[in-house]
């Protein structure tokens, strides 16, 4: 890696800085009327979309943070503003202490991208042949490179399509090339838009496992975008939700929980198929003698909601657990997309 | 990267090259039906275009001032102009717009090299490229022996740097149509390969004879006249000795704009960003 270029941010071991920054996008706007067509080519209508608006956002050497939100919330213009393929409207984008637009030779030497739907494989050499090409153009040392590569295709699992056609490839074999293809200049700063967009489960597990080994040995940052919650509360200690270009939470999971709503579910089992009623949790599916219930449990006392029950009718088992993430975010996001309709993309604005 | 200092630009340019070369033996020789039949369809192409001039030229033995060796000369010295082009800018390299408007020049930004560095030296395809060129230089040195050119050093170096001249033109040319795909990607995505296909189409031809309107139009809005007609004249000795400094200049004024426009549209694509992928991946 190069030297980091001095500066007030990498003395603090930030290496991601967005300071007010806001980025907006026109959309063409008109009907399939005629008229309207017409009247489109002397004067054209547009719609502008608010994809960033005043974002405020640091990330830390050897954190890993999940960036999410809704579709259109903004994802993935931020990793393109990172990754330089983007300037901002206005605020400031420093990354590695370097403005990623003005300095991006030097910069994107040092970060690795990978968009799921993109490649950056050549599409018609065997996967070898790009990981060679990638060497030359990344000017990366010999020595270096021998020493990443073996490890690179054992833990990705690149051996058995090591010499195979990129064209030829499954998507998760050509997943996991590409990620191996972003990693093998062993960059400081990894941004992962969307990474394990259509793998299955194994594939996904396996990617997943091998960038959380890459930061625990490396201390690599990385910064990944996904709808995946899961996926993104396995790998990612810090949570930063993004809504209506807005930063509408930063923090780790269990503030997130317990600021937004500490779903539970609570299932009883009574001897007949009348479900207890209560004033403070939701009955969301009964089957029988089976009842399931959703509260949130920063406002419930479960003790008491137990008793409640028992008041009620008589209780032959209980279970209660934590609504899953995905659950949660979604929750979070019907709050979010109708809290702040002025900032909203659905808000029209013409030019 | 650590602990390395950073290689001279020559260096560097050195081994870009090396390995764009390298993947392009990789592609030919992928089999070898597509070894075979590529080559012969470039030389068949390659021929093809000189005919109808050259057939001509044999007619009517020459055609003007120009006699059917020297006819041969400016058709072969085109012939390498655009041979040259097809071998260093390969790769939708010189078809910028085919990039720009499918989005593919995300692929290069995310690279850790200057454009200019990628322009120059990742569309070099000495292997499926070079046809013309090959053909281009044999037919240059075989006229030169039959009209009888004095080859000294001095009129090497101004074949050298009329050649180069003419690639500039060529490829100025192309980034100044080809930029417009910064503003409208899909609109003129083919943008590049009509006003390629105009200069390889009208190339063959000797301008001498046109009004002085119709010629300005041929050096300027269509610069067809420096890809042969004029340094051709040049290196023959055909009047006038400034000649042979007219394609290197214009070479330079072309390159400046097409340099001013093209990074006005990028300054554009770093608003905009790709237009052609959506963050879903769909093309518009």
């Amino acid at each position: 890696m190069g030297a980091p270029a001095p500066s007030a941010t990498s003395a603090m071991d930030i290496v991601v800085e967005l300071t007010g920054v806001c980025k907006t996008f026109r959309q063409r706007q008109r009907s399939e009327k005629l008229g309207d067509t017409l009247r489109n080519l002397i004067r054209p209508r547009f719609r502008e979309v608010r994809a960033l608006d005043h974002v405020d956002l640091t990330i830390r050497r050897g954190e890993i943070v999940a960036y999410a939100g809704p579709n259109g919330a903004g994802k993935s213009t931020t990793v393109k503003l990172l990754s330089s393929l983007l300037a901002p409207d206005s605020g400031t984008v420093r990354a590695l202490g370097m403005d990623p637009v003005r300095d991006r030779a030097r910069y994107v030497g040092r970060i690795g991208v990978l968009f799921g739907q993109r490649t950056e494989l050549w599409w018609d050499h065997p996967v070898s042949a790009s990981f060679e090409w990638k060497r030359v153009v990344w000017d990366i040392p010999r020595d270096r490179y021998d020493r990443a590569l073996p490890r690179i295709r054992e833990m990705l699992g690149l051996d058995a399509f090591f010499n195979s056609m990129a064209r030829e490839l499954s998507l998760g074999q050509r997943m996991r090339a590409d990620l191996g293809m972003a990693l093998i200049h062993e960059p400081e700063i990894l941004f992962l838009d969307e990474p394990t967009i259509g793998l299955d489960v194994l594939a996904k597990r396996a990617m997943l496992q091998f960038i959380r080994e890459l930061h625990d040995e490396q201390g690599l940052t990385v910064m990944l975008t996904s709808h995946d919650m899961d996926e993104l509360e396995q790998l990612a200690g810090r949570i930063v939700l993004l809504a209506n270009g807005r930063i509408a939470f930063d923090g780790d999971w269990t503030t997130l929980r317990r600021e937004y709503a500490d779903r539970r579910h609570l299932t009883l089992e009574t001897p007949n198929a009348r479900a207890p009623e209560f004033a403070n949790a939701t009955l969301v599916r009964t089957d029988g003698g089976r009842h399931e219930y959703v509260f949130d449990a920063g406002r419930v006392d479960i003790p008491a909601l137990l008793a409640e029950a028992a008041r009620q009718t008589e209780i032959l088992d209980v279970e209660t657990h934590r609504a899953p993430i995905d659950e949660v975010i979604a929750g979070i996001y019907e709050k979010l997309q109708y809290s702040s309709p002025g900032t909203s993309e659905f808000s029209p604005a013409t030019a | 990267m650590e602990g390395k200092s950073e290689p001279n630009i020559v260096v560097r340019m050195m081994r870009l090259w090396g390995i764009a070369a390298w993947m392009d033996l990789l592609w030919v020789t992928k089999d070898l039906k597509q070894f075979v039949f590529y080559f012969g369809a470039e030389a068949l192409l390659s021929v093809a275009a000189m005919s109808t001039t050259l057939l001509l030229a044999a007619r009517f033995n020459g055609i003007g001032a120009w006699s059917t060796d020297q006819v041969v000369f400016m058709l072969a010295y085109s012939t390498a102009v655009m041979g040259a082009m097809e071998t260093f800018f390969n790769f939708n390299v010189l078809e910028i717009s085919r990039r720009i408007g499918r989005g593919q020049l995300d692929h290069v930004l995310v690279q850790p090299r200057p454009l200019w560095v990628a322009i120059l030296t990742e569309g070099f395809c000495p292997f499926s490229g070079s046809g013309s060129l090959l053909i281009g230089l044999g037919l240059l040195a075989w006229s030169t022996s039959r009209i009888g050119i004095a080859v000294t050093t001095g009129w090497i170096a101004l074949l050298l740097v009329s050649l180069a001249a003419s690639c500039a033109v060529v490829l100025a040319f192309s980034y100044l149509w080809g930029s417009l795909a910064f503003w409208s990607p899909r609109g003129a995505e083919e943008v590049c390969s009509s006003s390629n296909v105009m200069l390889s189409a009208l190339r063959p031809f000797p301008l001498d004879g046109l009004g002085p309107v119709l010629l300005g139009g041929m050096l300027t809005f269509a610069p067809i006249g420096f890809v042969g007609w004029l340094p051709a004249r040049g290196l023959l000795g055909m009047g006038p000795s400034w000649q042979s400094a007219a394609t290197p200049l214009a070479a330079l004024l072309f390159g400046i704009v097409a340099s001013f426009i093209f990074r006005k549209g990028l300054r554009e694509y770093g608003r905009t960003g790709s237009q052609r992928y959506l963050s879903h991946g769909h093309r518009r």
